[in-house]
């Protein structure tokens, strides 16, 4: 277990460090100097090299570089080139909202996801069993900026059930309305993947030998399908869900555009396309980072669920 | 098995992890046959074959210039002139969209070809020299921990927002996954023992490379890349939509979406029309790489 945690870290230092080299390039490509927009633009060539000096830009790549890397350490990530305010305090802002939105898909997305599953292994081969399948595929198909489109559409403006734009505060002040919409478009990429793999499971332990000696003690089916198949049936599924987790993110950048929801995703957005790139380069790194994280904890969970991975 | 794992969460969009495709491909007719079996396979194939028709003609079949604005005719609702409508410039919603979808399947294309080649490079060479195993693998690992969005807004903040972004995306996105099926189909062939055979009558490293793994590998590769071309439209259309793609006035499906976003509420048939085409054009590749999974799947046909 330890070994496998300390490989998983092993590879996980050079990513960090190629998302930590990502945006520092980012900062380089950035077409302003830095120098000339603090001078001001009628300012002397030799008060523009003094500047360019004290921000330590006159030096080689590679030192600039391990300086970023303070930086970053110390939480310093710049400015917004167009608000002026701080990114780490913009990330901080944003990081929130966008969690509750992943949580939110998540409470929507699982439990339709797994109840369809099991519902299509029980009844394997109906035509209930096959439309379910479909509607699997055809989940797995859509863009997630056409369920968000049709929602708006519809729930939002045509019926005007539903607020559709922005976030109102935390669910416990009045929030929740707001996070409906947002929520299901994004829980909705879930079901297709988890209803499929939920049905595999359940299909492979039903023919297990012990469900058959809970159906021969004459338990009644539900109990058996419940918690005997299904609850054997969840690691695989714990699995998935967390995968998708760290999928769920980046569909959190469209989402999260589209409902103009206050999110990490919305900001880097926002950002690349008015070339903030500061706020951009902030962004990015959360958004990786938590990737990694996720990919690690899922990892993690995995080998201490199934004892069997840590062999390699 | 870590490497599996690892290959699950670079790639949770994917549902085809890459340790399910089978090694070894049983005979090619067989399969094609079994294919034409399949009703839902035979159907979308020949939707597939239709629509890329349909992009490739484009020019010549298009009602009107998709470029062409006509402002005396914005925001029309489908009808007999124009059978999809027009959009907030006037511009005939048909024409753009066989337009579209050349572009939007050739963007898909690149990423897949380019990815697909550089993928099977250094699948194949991890295989072969094992010594490289490591190195290479650790690298596909890490590569892996990117999902294709975030890989999208990175490469569009550094080279701007266009096609070519979006084209290296989705590269990168090819790239570690079919690294991890070339290697998977290598290993199988490397123990063969014509591979032995080869290096002891002393054939060069490059014609036993090329000659018998490369060729060997290519079709278990391809249908590899058959299955994943619906999620890299999916994933390509969706970047266009965030902005990351094709520019205005460049018809792309993604992009057209994004569009008609600001009139959804007065024309929603301009945001409509062009997720419907990106829908259905990835259903029916997903439907195909479904029945072509299960076809290939030993498992499924006992």
């Amino acid at each position: 277990m330890g070994r496998h945690i300390l490989h998983r870290l092993l590879i996980l230092l050079p990513a960090l460090v190629g998302v930590l080299f990502l945006c520092f390039c980012l900062m380089q490509v950035a077409p302003a100097d830095p120098a000339v927009i603090i001078a001001g633009p009628d300012a002397r060539p030799e008060v523009v090299a003094a500047i360019r000096k004290e921000l330590g830009l006159d030096r080689a790549i590679p030192i600039q570089f391990v300086e970023y890397i303070g930086r970053v350490a110390r939480g310093d990530l710049g400015r917004s080139i167009i608000s002026n305010k701080k990114v780490s305090e913009e990330l901080i802002n944003t990081v929130g909202p966008t969690f509750e939105l992943m949580v939110g898909a998540m409470l929507m997305g699982v439990p339709i996801g797994i109840a369809l599953g099991t519902l299509a292994a029980v009844m394997r081969g109906t035509l209930t069993d096959r439309f379910i399948m479909a509607c699997s595929v055809a989940g797995v198909s859509m863009p997630v900026f056409f369920i968000g489109l049709i929602l708006i559409q519809y729930v939002g403006f045509k019926w005007a059930l539903l607020p559709f734009t922005g976030r109102e505060g935390p669910i416990w002040a009045g929030g929740l309305p707001n996070m409906i919409l947002p929520a299901i478009t994004l829980g909705a990429v879930l079901i297709g993947p988890i209803a499929r793999m939920t049905r595999t499971a359940v299909l492979e332990v039903l023919g297990a030998d012990f469900v058959r000696t809970a159906r021969a003690k004459g338990l009644r089916e539900s109990t058996v399908v419940i918690s005997h198949a299904l609850r054997n049936a969840l690691i695989p599924v714990v699995t998935l869900i967390g995968l998708q987790a760290a999928f769920l993110l980046g569909g959190a950048v469209v989402t999260e555009t589209m409902f103009a929801w206050p999110g990490v995703g919305r900001l880097a957005v926002g950002a690349i396309l008015s070339s903030d790139f500061p706020t951009a380069q902030g962004a990015i790194m959360i958004l990786a980072l938590a990737f990694l994280l996720i990919n690690l904890t899922v990892d993690v969970l995995y080998a201490w669920l199934d004892p069997r991975v840590q062999r390699s | 098995m870590s490497g599996e794992t690892a290959a699950l969460a670079g790639t949770p969009i994917d549902e085809f992890p890459p340790a399910e495709i089978p090694a070894a491909l049983p005979g090619r007719s067989g399969v094609l046959r079994r294919l034409a079996r399949d009703k839902v396979a035979f159907v979308a194939s020949v939707f597939l074959a239709l629509v890329v028709l349909l992009a490739v003609l484009a020019p010549w079949i298009s009602p009107y210039d998709p470029y062409f604005t006509d402002l005396t005719k914005v925001m029309q609702t489908p009808d007999g002139e124009h059978w999809f409508g027009t959009d907030s410039t006037g511009r005939d919603i048909l024409s753009r969209i066989l337009y579209g979808t050349r572009t939007t399947l050739l963007m898909g294309l690149a990423g897949v070809l380019i990815g697909g080649v550089l993928g099977a490079v250094l699948g194949l060479l991890a295989a072969f020299y094992r010594g490289l195993d490591g190195w290479i693998m650790r690298l596909v690992d890490i590569m892996l921990a990117f999902p294709a969005i975030l890989i999208g807004l990175a490469v569009a903040a550094i080279f701007g927002a266009g096609m070519v972004s979006v084209v290296i995306a989705l590269v990168f996105a090819a790239v570690p996954t079919v690294a991890r099926v070339a290697r998977g189909a290598a290993v199988g062939v490397m123990s063969q023992e014509f591979m032995e055979a080869g290096r002891v009558v002393g054939v060069s490293d490059f014609t036993l490379l090329w000659r018998y793994l490369t060729l060997n590998c290519i079709s278990t590769i391809f249908v590899y890349l058959t299955l994943r071309f619906g999620q890299v439209i999916l994933i390509g259309s969706t970047l266009s939509f965030l902005g990351m793609g094709a520019q205005p006035p460049t018809a792309e499906l993604g992009m057209m979406a994004s569009q008609g976003r600001d009139f959804l509420f007065i024309a929603p048939h301009i945001a409509t029309i062009p997720s419907m085409a990106i829908f259905v054009i990835v259903l029916a590749a997903n439907l195909l790489g479904d029945a072509l999974r299960d076809v290939l799947d030993p498992r499924l046909q006992q």
